[in-house]
């Protein structure tokens, strides 16, 4: 069954110095978002989103399902998952990194049952599949202390 | 040239079928809800990854749009433009996002329809996003150029 997911943008004016509008989305989730050239490639962003934060969303909230689907099918389903990926942005090369860090509650499961279901679910996520030509996917996976 | 950092956090809770997230932006921009239903249903009330990816390609290629009309020599006064994300069960590879669709409506000076097109080309081959999805997904796009 194929899901289609729709988002729709205005920018004015030229790259440097324009700026643009995420008006709205199909689910009207989010929207009217405000994006930049400049909030997008200096480090500081204003508070403005670009696409690296929304890659970076993406990519965090699909491992997160994965994974806690990957858990329950191995019969420990998940109390918690706190992930967050940060996404690397290089003006002009490209989108180098996403960086995933996963912090599980998971009774019945150990550290190394834990990694496993952590890295299948890195490799298996849609998002991560779409994203396999960025150079560098890395994953720190631990069970909360 | 910098390297940018972006950064987003989710917490997840309970099963696949019926927990739910929240993603928060590092830039403090966005704090949305996620769960299954909105990502595969077709009355999503909730955002998704592939709606975020839809968003993330829409305003990636703008930027790459607005830019290359320039270079070509035309001045951009908008760009209206739509961004579908498609996902689907590709039989054992299981869910993969499948294709990406843009369609632009541009208002400009200094450029015709068939170097607007053009422009949309080159734009689709630098935008970093374009680039990066067409590891699993087809990527179109379509650009008009309408009268002021």
């Amino acid at each position: 069954m194929a899901a289609e997911r729709r988002a729709s943008v205005t920018w004015n004016g030229d790259l440097m110095s324009g700026s643009g509008t995420i008006d709205e989305v199909g689910s009207g989730a989010f929207g009217p978002l405000d994006v930049s050239w400049a909030a997008r490639s200096e480090e500081t962003s204003g508070g403005k989103t670009s696409p690296e934060e929304l890659i970076a969303a993406a990519h965090a909230s699909c491992f997160s399902m994965a994974l806690s689907l990957g858990l329950a099918k191995a019969g420990t389903p998940p109390e918690r998952l706190r992930t967050s990926a940060v996404v690397t942005f290089v003006p002009g090369t490209g989108i180098t990194k996403s960086a995933l860090t996963v912090r599980g509650n998971v009774p019945g499961l150990d550290a190394v049952g834990f990694r496993e279901a952590a890295e299948e679910a890195k490799k298996g996520c849609p998002v991560s599949q779409a994203l396999a030509g960025v150079p560098e996917i890395t994953l720190d996976a631990e069970l909360d202390a | 040239m910098p390297r940018i950092v972006r950064t987003a956090d989710v917490a997840w809770e309970g099963s696949l079928s019926r927990g739910s997230g929240v993603a928060k932006a590092g830039t403090g921009a966005f704090e949305l809800s996620v769960d299954i239903p909105s990502r595969i249903s077709d009355a999503a009330v909730k955002t998704s990854p592939e709606e975020l990816l839809a968003a993330a390609h829409a305003t990636c290629y703008v930027t790459s749009l607005a830019g290359e009309i320039a270079r070509a020599g035309g001045t951009v006064e908008r760009i209206d433009l739509t961004c579908t994300v498609t996902m689907d069960e590709v039989g054992e590879k299981g869910h993969l996002i499948v294709a990406s669709e843009i369609d632009a409506r541009a208002r400009a000076e200094g450029i015709d329809q068939a170097g607007l097109e053009r422009a949309a080309q080159v734009a689709d081959e630098g935008c970093p996003f374009s680039t990066l999805i067409r590891a699993s997904a087809s990527v179109s796009v379509r650009a008009v150029l309408e009268s002021n």
